[in-house]
């Protein structure tokens, strides 16, 4: 039907729905609003009855993943990869360039997640420009670790201390390695960086009383990150991460309890995208086998499992 | 008739003379060695206290000068004694032998400071011992670690037979210095390897630059054989000095022209516009034209490469010419390896990464700081006391020969 053949005024029809729609926005912005509320008053009930809802869709049979959200479809998704062996999953990341819009919030998220230091980062966001001007194109093109199948990263480790794990995700022991650099001079990706023990608030002033100097401010930083199981505050001194080359490990201490990688929750045009390639439902193991896929520098053989929709 | 060492200059005063401090020549090593100490220990205690931070290394450009400076010192101390063992035990040279103490001290030298060096250049020095414990032999590192100390003890043996052994061990020095070429050979291809095997940097990923270590490490080598030889060889009136010094010029000028030879080959197959590597030509162009081509064409060839030819060519029999020759040609070597080492790292894997998350350590540039430069001036230092109080104290310039054992 076109617009001439309404019996209503443009005018008029428009304010009605207008209204309709700012009626249902104002409920469900009071209805957000409840739910946050609640959160605020009693997160660990909201969170408990989240994860059983979320419980209930992992075991309910017949249950259309397709029809969720592509976060809680992940999510089931994750839970029900983790109650197979290591060995039988194989995590997979998927990033829709066309949807990412270059908000970094993912980098951001990362570095939170992992309590990065200055100089390290695990996913930062290349923007790519195409083309001349005036025909000129942008790309935003995250790069992660690629957690390649065949790592270049793992051979030339002299002491081991960086090997592929079950699941495939390359990891990092700290307390091994000596800190040569060489793994970071073999990733084509350039996906690794060395931790050369710098501090955000260092140099920052102290005066007991006077201001909230560094010694109180660098709190934040000198918390434990969680990375591979482990708790590393990050204390004064040389200890480890500091010395050693660090990388993205897919957030594997948040997967191995259920939850997917900072940068995949925090990505606001769901583009960052998650899961067990060797679950042939999942959402992954769909998109990877699209034909819009592409992976970096494919002709070095390194066969990552970081896959870009284009 | 082979001699045990005689101590002759530079061996302690006899027991009960009264010793008195002569100045000689070589006290210059020890006393440069000292001010390099004091000139580097500030850099040094910030190195050893607060690691890497205080350098101009960066996540994307993580090896500097001092992986440049290793590389350099591998090629000189293997290079010329891979020279000098083979003119000897393979070419029957025994003329060489009487420089033997000052050839395998110097080399025990610059190996110590090449180890210190690499040392140094760790995130977790004190972790240096995982690589003998967990060693991972997949890794060229790996290899290079277990060589090099295999080389360090071997030379060490060889050193310690040849100044304190007498007769009765001299029978060893032979097996040894023949168990030194293989060794040499190995460390000299692994060091090569460790660049040549990463795929990711085009200019290194080649099957020509292990090879290309080794016969940069032997013109190197022979230069600083050569060097020592002209400096340290006490019958300087005599034919056999200048029959010997006009055999080395031939070898180190022969070696130099091979050198330019093969990696004029290699540079224009790799700057091919068809069907080349785009990542390879930049990373050569960046060599050869970028912000420090005077390091290359300046300071390796013309002041490395074409003065001592010219210097070997048109005076091979003046001695004295051909140290200097040596000493140019040796000394310039390290603008080789610092320009394999660093342009190919500061080329861009991925373009926009160096923009993409902006950190001073996170940055494409790299260029040494003075703290890099005087960390390297106290190894150096190091070094140049070892070799100053070696020359003082050792009977290294004895006469010294094996011949009984050969």
């Amino acid at each position: 039907m076109t617009e001439s053949a309404s019996p209503h005024p443009p005018g008029a029809d428009l304010n009605r729905r207008d209204f309709l729609r700012s009626l249902a926005g104002l409920g469900g912005a009071a209805v957000a609003l409840q739910a946050l509320d609640q959160l605020a008053l009693d997160p660990e009930q909201a969170v408990a009855r989240y994860e059983a809802q979320l419980q209930e869709l992992i075991y309910a049979e017949g249950t259309h993943l397709e029809s969720l959200d592509v976060l809680e479809r992940m999510r089931v998704e994750l839970h029900r990869a983790l109650e197979k062996s290591p060995a039988e999953r194989r995590w997979v990341m998927v990033i829709d360039l066309r949807k990412c819009v270059g908000c970094h919030a993912c980098t951001v998220a990362c570095i939170a997640e992992n309590k990065l230091p200055p100089g390290v980062v695990y996913r930062p966001v290349i923007e790519e420009e195409i083309g001349t001007y005036p025909n000129v194109a942008r790309r935003f093109v995250p790069r992660p670790c690629m957690q390649c199948e065949n790592p270049p990263c793992v051979p030339v480790c002299p002491v081991n201390a960086t090997y592929t794990n079950e699941e495939g995700i390359v990891e990092m022991n700290y307390e091994r390695c000596i800190g040569c650099r060489y793994c970071i001079t073999a990733c084509p990706y350039s996906a690794r960086t060395a931790d050369f023990g710098f501090t955000y608030t260092q140099g920052n002033a102290n005066a007991d009383g006077l201001i909230l100097g560094s010694d109180i401010a660098d709190s934040y930083e000198r918390a434990p990150n969680f990375e591979y199981g482990k708790q590393y505050p990050r204390q004064p001194g040389r200890s480890s991460p500091v010395g050693n080359a660090r990388k993205c490990h897919f957030c594997q201490h948040r997967i191995l309890n259920g939850q997917l990688p900072a940068c995949v929750t925090t990505c606001i045009g769901r583009a960052t995208l998650f899961g067990d390639a060797n679950d042939p439902d999942s959402l992954v193991a769909e998109l990877i086998a699209s034909p819009n896929v592409m992976r970096l520098r494919e002709e070095l053989g390194t066969e990552p499992r970081v896959y870009y929709l284009v | 008739m082979a001699q045990a060492v005689q101590p002759q200059e530079g061996a302690a005063p006899p027991a009960g003379s009264r010793f008195r401090f002569e100045w000689r020549w070589t006290d210059f090593f020890w006393i440069l060695g000292v001010v390099l100490l004091i000139a580097g220990a500030a850099s040094m205690w910030q190195r050893l206290t607060e690691g890497l931070a205080p350098t101009n290394l960066t996540s994307y450009v993580p090896w500097g000068v001092w992986v440049g400076f290793y590389d350099y010192l591998v090629w000189m101390e293997v290079g010329s004694l891979l020279i000098f063992t083979g003119l000897i035990y393979l070419f029957g040279d025994k003329l060489l032998l009487k420089v033997k103490p000052i050839v395998l001290f110097t080399g025990f030298t610059i190996v110590t400071m090449g180890l210190l060096i690499v040392l140094l250049d760790l995130g977790h020095p004190e972790r240096f011992w995982h690589v003998l414990v967990y060693a991972e032999f997949s890794s060229m590192i790996t290899w290079m670690v277990w060589l090099h100390s295999a080389y360090l003890l071997i030379l060490t043996l060889e050193l310690a037979i040849v100044l304190w052994g007498g007769r009765r061990l001299a029978g060893l020095l032979k097996p040894l210095a023949l168990v030194s070429l293989p060794v040499g050979l190995a460390l000299i291809i692994v060091s090569g390897s460790i660049f040549g095997v990463v795929a990711a940097r085009p200019l290194w990923n080649t099957a020509s630059l292990p090879l290309m270590f080794l016969l940069s490490a032997l013109a190197a080598g022979s230069g600083l054989l050569l060097f020592l030889v002209v400096v340290f060889w006490k019958e300087k009136n005599s034919s056999e000095y200048t029959a010997l010094v006009n055999k080395l010029s031939v070898i180190t000028r022969t070696l130099l022209l091979a050198g330019v030879f093969a990696a004029s080959v290699i540079a224009f197959t790799m700057l091919y516009k068809g069907g080349g590597n785009p990542t390879r030509a930049e990373a050569l162009n960046l060599i050869l034209t970028g912000p420090y081509w005077w390091s290359f064409w300046i300071v390796h060839i013309l002041l490395g490469v074409l003065i001592p030819l010219a210097l070997l060519f048109l005076a091979p029999a003046k001695p004295l010419l051909a140290g200097i020759a040596a000493f140019l040609s040796s000394i310039t070597f390290v603008a080789v390896t610092l320009n394999i080492v660093i342009p190919t790292l500061v080329t861009e894997e991925l373009k926009g990464l160096a923009t993409a998350f902006v950190d001073p350590k996170l940055a494409l540039d790299y260029v040494p700081n003075t703290m890099e430069w005087l960390v390297l001036a106290f190894i150096f230092g190091i070094g140049s006391v070892i070799f100053g109080l070696g020359l003082r104290f050792l009977p290294l310039q004895s006469q010294h020969t094996e011949a009984t054992h050969d």
